[in-house]
């Protein structure tokens, strides 16, 4: 019972004692509660108690610009013309979930999937939006909050070669804000799906090979013993130094971003673009123990020719190339091989965009931002799946049942990751706060 | 006559024999447990449902949200200890703040009393005073404990004690030890502050104990000027062992990266150690004062304080305001003056330069912070949205402040209007300007003028204060009071007396920054060696020993670009040096990969140190910025070899560019010894001992 006793400390600050306080008093209601309702938290600490772990990494597969709720997760059959869309929905292989004809391959793979139909924000402009679903803070000008990943990285300690967290290929909205550049991801900047992919600076400079580097190592620390005070008020300083030397040494952060060790089979399972072989690495990245990894998906604000960017891709193309299919292809093989190989379990998989589209089709046959109501999908990391959770209305405009905002989803996700939602942060100036505010668990994520 | 006779009946009225105040003796326990802070229900958004006031600011909305809001639930009168408002705080209820308040403690006694007693407002009186003694003392060791003790007066009634009610919190709590009695004890070794609150007022206690059992003997130590009297008596104080005066050659390091931003040349060096006059000093700091160095270098830190950047398409304003910049403090014009001609111009920002002064925000609301914070060394942001909770400044401070710059027509042609206006946060009514703490100014013509006398007022002169303690932390590497601009009572100098000799001798003369860098340059706390002692070396703000820092993105690409021989280049023609980069927007991939910082609407912080992120470190091992300079057949090493000169001579050139001192006999053979006759091989051990100068602590920091 170790674990049990662990959650309960870490996910709600409630002490064993007042459990049990709790535990006779829950008839009397919880009115305006905070965090984790005592419901939540017996959840939860049922889950620990079962599982007995909590995810070990996150990949992020952040659908920038907005995805169609509408034409992805959350289909409309029903609804007049003007909303329905182009797609019909299919059925998956869980009994009464149905999702968009494009996703047959992740169709197969429902009974991984948690649905959240209902997620709702305020935010309907892409930079606050981002921010809100990436931070799970409701932004402000005054103070840049740290998105998941720096928090992770900052939170967690983690004793390996790798950088904790990495994002594909680089992202604007991702970074520390207030936790500062020790919690700034390691952007890979270059094409996964590019022959020519390289991670700057990983790779030794031409004519300096491992002989002259470690020399150069050893030259640099006679150095600087000879300015030992240096040393002593600067503790910290040298640690990123001997991170990079790891990562370029390490026999484990060595091939890490090396897809060509990939079999042809196992590239072409994830789809040839940029996408689908971010994903793969992503893969290769939680197998070395990194942390947080966020992959960066463009285009999905689709405010014009709807059906030719989410199906097609382009104008006359015989098999669809466009969001969806990429996002099918690609996602579909990132979980039947993180299921392969038994990682699913400690793998969080989310993916998901800043907000939805509106629910009447515009004059160009696109959709336009919308935030009221928008869907987004959890699987791995403990997650319950084979399930949806909330209903938007009828034609997908305002959320119909158990809405879920953008904090709820940051207490959910750092929960699964192990990490307490009311830990507290320090700004640069020393104000305190909160890894969550606000937030409370999804209702039923949860393995039980 | 007759209305304050109604008020005192009234007073009367709800002031029964035994009544308790809500705003004086129940916001007090609010605020000791925790409920008002701003992790917590203080918090702007609130936590949980509920909202109240950061530390008790606004008693009238708290009240209401205690006592009123949600159909009075919060509070049962008939049963008190089953008031939602005890329930949670004694965490039987679910509750994200836990338990913050214990079952038989007195403060649970008087919330319990109070609601019983029908939880009424009560009379609001006015805190006319409150103190915490002693506000200094010095400790023995960590056994000794001092009992601290906080007295407060309202309106015309007696002192009590409130030490129970009163909210004690040490700046580093892993330093210092409070109980619930106010008795503190100190657990490391220096001067530590501890903030007491109650109600709106904070009052500071300095603890101080000593570094060492014994008294240390300075009497030896050069006295150069005032600094150095100050400095010492502090020292002396807290007996702290000082360490020896640098090198010369350490000091001809420093004080050039101080003043200039560069390196010494090795010649500068050589002559400098030959030199044997007593004034040597005296002309070197002089004629760095003089040279273009100093002049580029100080515009750009005073161009970043400013938040300059060029606007898009604007860029002949950018130019006009950096040349403004540029031409004032070449001719040592008085900062007083500078900062007048930025308050006060208007006219087209493409041929006025100060005019842009005002378009580097994007508000009035950004305006206000911009000068508060720049000019006054006053955090005003935190005022945006709740009253300074350590300060005096009020969200009405802030919004008229704000409201003065509202006038202000930001497009190219920078204009004062007489319409324009802010929204009070707290009212939610227009804002009427106003001078923070000092008064409204609605019906002046011009009252950017009373800004300007606010900032230099002679009996507390913001501008200067604020300046001379960004002139000292870009000598010293630390500021008598930190962060540089958050100058509050709250935040004690480490200095107090020293501040305030340099701040009045600052602006004997003439607001001049030239000469208080000068008066820092040649005092011997300047010299102070950075190598530490066992007694000193976790000292961080005494000047014991000289602190070293990392070099900023700026300085360090230029001094790799002058140790090199290998220059950056730039897409703008007349940059020749990473330190005329001001504008961040323009690319500068040296400057990218050392972490400049790169925001114009958040300030960047002063004495901006390099990244040391493992992006920034994998380019320094692998990257092309160091090695592709080192290989550079352009590149001073390789013009050495090609040349054919000695490897002594390429080596004492390497080390005494990088590090700015020569080498001895002994460690000029230790290194020329592990070079191959080889030439190929050669040329790879001289590239990697350049490498590792380069990467080595003493060529990457200041110290």
């Amino acid at each position: 019972m170790p674990c049990a006793q662990e959650i309960s400390l870490r996910c709600d600050g409630i002490k064993r004692r007042d459990a049990l306080r709790i535990g006779m008093l829950t008839g009397l209601g919880t009115i305006g509660t905070p965090g984790l309702s005592v419901f939540d938290w017996m959840q939860l600490k049922s889950h620990a108690a079962s599982h007995c772990s909590h995810a070990k990494s996150c990949i992020l597969l952040w659908m920038d610009g907005g995805p169609s709720h509408l034409e992805m997760w959350d289909l409309k059959p029903d609804a007049p013309s003007s909303v329905r869309g182009p797609f019909e929905p299919i059925n998956t292989r869980v009994p009464g979930i149905q999702i968009c004809e494009l996703l047959p391959e992740t169709a197969k793979l429902a009974h991984h999937l948690a649905i959240v139909r209902s997620v709702t924000s305020p935010l309907g402009e892409h930079g606050i939006a981002n921010q809100y679903m990436l931070t799970g803070y409701e932004p402000n000008a005054v103070l840049q909050y740290p998105s998941y990943g720096s928090v992770v990285a900052h939170v967690r300690s983690h004793p390996i070669a790798m950088p904790p967290y990495i994002v594909i290929p680089e992202s604007r909205f991702a970074g520390a804000g207030f936790l500062g550049a020790a919690g700034e991801p390691f952007s890979l900047r270059g094409d996964p799906a590019s022959t020519q992919f390289r991670v700057r600076d990983i790779e030794l400079f031409p004519e300096v090979d491992e002989v002259r580097l470690l020399r150069r190592k050893h030259w640099l620390e006679e150095l600087d013993a000879i300015q030992k005070n240096l040393d002593q008020q600067q503790p910290t300083s040298n640690g990123s130094l001997e991170q990079a030397y790891r990562m370029i040494l390490a026999p484990e952060s060595k091939g890490a971003f090396d897809l060509m060790s990939e079999s042809d089979e196992t590239r072409h399972r994830y789809g040839p673009r940029t996408f689908g072989q971010s994903c793969l690495l992503a893969r290769r990245l939680v197998e070395r123990g990194v942390p947080f990894i966020t992959v960066h998906h463009a285009g999905w604000d689709t405010h014009e020719n709807l059906e030719l960017q989410l199906k097609s891709g382009f104008a006359g193309a015989k098999v669809g190339v466009g969001l969806i299919p990429t996002f099918d292809l690609a996602f579909s093989a990132l979980l039947r091989d993180l299921e392969d190989r038994r990682m699913l379990d400690e793998t969080l998989v989310i993916a998901m965009g800043e907000f939805g589209r509106t629910p009447k089709l515009n004059a160009r046959g696109g959709r336009d931002h919308w935030p009221r109501v928008f869907s987004m999908v959890m699987a791995g990391g403990g997650v319950r799946g084979g399930q949806v959770i909330g209903a938007s209305d009828r034609t997908g405009e305002s959320p119909l049942e158990a809405p879920v905002t953008p904090k709820d989803i940051a207490f959910t996700v750092y929960s699964l990751l192990g990490i307490d939602p009311h830990q507290e942060l320090t700004t640069t100036d020393g104000r305190p706060i909160p890894i969550n505010q606000g937030g409370r668990m999804i209702q039923g994520i949860l393995g039980i | 006559m007759i209305a304050i006779f109604i008020l005192g009946m009234v007073a009367f009225v709800a002031d029964p024999i035994d009544g308790i105040s809500f705003d004086t003796e129940i916001l007090p326990i609010l605020t000791k447990a925790g409920c008002n802070a701003g992790a917590c229900h203080g918090a702007a958004a609130g936590r949980g449902g509920m909202h109240l006031s950061l530390f008790g600011s606004d008693p009238e909305a708290d009240f209401v949200t205690l006592v009123q809001d949600m159909e009075g639930r919060r509070i049962n009168t008939l049963h008190p200890m089953q008031s939602l408002m005890l329930r949670k705080s004694l965490g039987d209820l679910d509750h994200g703040g836990g338990e913050v308040l214990e079952i038989d403690s007195v403060a649970l006694q008087r919330l319990s009393q109070w609601i019983h007693a029908g939880a009424t407002r009560g009379i609001s009186k006015d805190l006319v005073h409150f103190s915490v003694k002693p506000s200094e003392v010095l400790l023995r060791d960590d056994s000794h404990s001092i009992a601290l003790q906080a007295t407060a007066s309202f309106d015309n009634e007696q002192e009590r004690d409130v030490t129970p009610w009163t909210l004690f919190k040490a700046a580093d709590p892993s330093a210092v030890e409070i109980d619930r009695t106010g008795h503190a004890r100190v657990l490391q070794r220096g001067e530590h502050v501890v903030i007491a609150r109650y109600l709106n007022q904070v009052k500071t206690v300095a603890l101080l104990r000593p570094w060492s059992e014994r008294d240390v003997d300075l009497a030896s130590e050069p006295r150069e000027n005032f600094i150095d009297s100050f400095v010492l008596e502090r020292i002396a104080q807290l007996r702290l062992p000082v360490s020896p005066l640098a090198s010369d050659d350490a000091w001809l390091r420093r004080v050039t990266l101080d003043l200039t931003g560069r390196l010494p040349r090795p010649e500068d060096v050589r002559r400098f150690l030959l030199d044997q006059e007593s004034d040597k000093k005296r002309r070197v700091v002089d004629s760095l004062l003089e040279s273009e160095a100093f002049t580029d270098y100080w515009t750009f830190q005073l161009a970043r304080m400013l938040r300059m950047h060029s606007l898009p398409n604007e860029v002949s304003a950018f130019d006009c305001y950096r040349m403004w910049l540029r031409e004032q403090i070449a001719a040592d014009r008085p900062w007083n003056e500078i900062v007048s001609l930025l308050l006060e111009s208007s006219g087209d920002s493409h041929s006025v330069g100060p005019a842009n002064f005002h378009r580097m925000v994007d508000d009035a609301r950004g305006e206000a912070e911009l000068v508060s914070q720049a000019f006054a060394g006053i955090r005003l942001g935190c005022a945006n949205c709740h009253n300074h909770p350590l300060d005096r400044w009020t969200q009405d401070d802030y919004h008229g402040l704000a409201g003065i710059f509202a006038k202000l027509n930001r497009s190219r042609i920078v204009e004062w209007t007489d319409r324009g206006s802010v929204t009070n946060l707290r009212t939610g009514e227009r804002a009427i300007p106003r001078v923070p703490g000092v008064k409204n100014v609605s019906n002046e013509a011009k009252p950017i003028h009373e800004v300007l006398n606010w900032l230099l007022d002679p009996n507390n002169p913001l501008l200067a204060r604020v300046m001379v303690n960004r002139l000292w932390k870009s000598m010293l590497g630390r500021g008598l009071v930190e962060p540089v601009d958050d100058l509050r009572a709250t935040n004690p100098a480490t200095h107090p007396e020293l501040f305030d000799a340099l701040t009045s001798d600052f602006m004997l003369h003439g607001y001049r920054i030239r000469h208080t860098l000068r008066t820092i340059a040649l005092s011997s706390t300047y010299n102070r060696s950075d190598q530490s002692l066992a007694g000193n070396a976790a000292e961080d703000r005494f000047y014991s020993h000289a602190y070293s820092h990392p070099l900023e993105p700026a300085v360090l690409a230029d001094a790799i670009a002058d140790v090199t021989g290998v220059s950056d280049s730039f897409e703008v023609p007349s940059w020749r040096f990473a330190i005329h980069a001001i504008d961040s927007s323009q690319p500068v991939a040296t400057l990218d990969v050392l972490g400049r910082c790169r925001g114009s609407s958040t300030p960047c912080g002063e004495g901006q140190h390099s990244a040391v992120g493992l992006a920034t470190q994998l380019h320094w091992i692998n990257g092309e910025m160091i090695n592709k300079k080192i290989q550079s057949p352009e590149g001073r090493l390789h013009q050495a070899i090609h040349a054919g000169r000695s490897n002594d001579s390429i080596l004492q050139e390497l080390f005494e560019r990088c590090w700015s001192a020569r080498l001895n006999e002994e460690e000029l053979e230790r290194w020329s010894s592990r070079i191959s006759d080889n030439p190929s091989e050669r040329t790879k051990q001289l590239e990697d001992i350049f490498w590792s100068l380069l990467n080595s602590r003493a060529f990457r920091n200041r110290h």
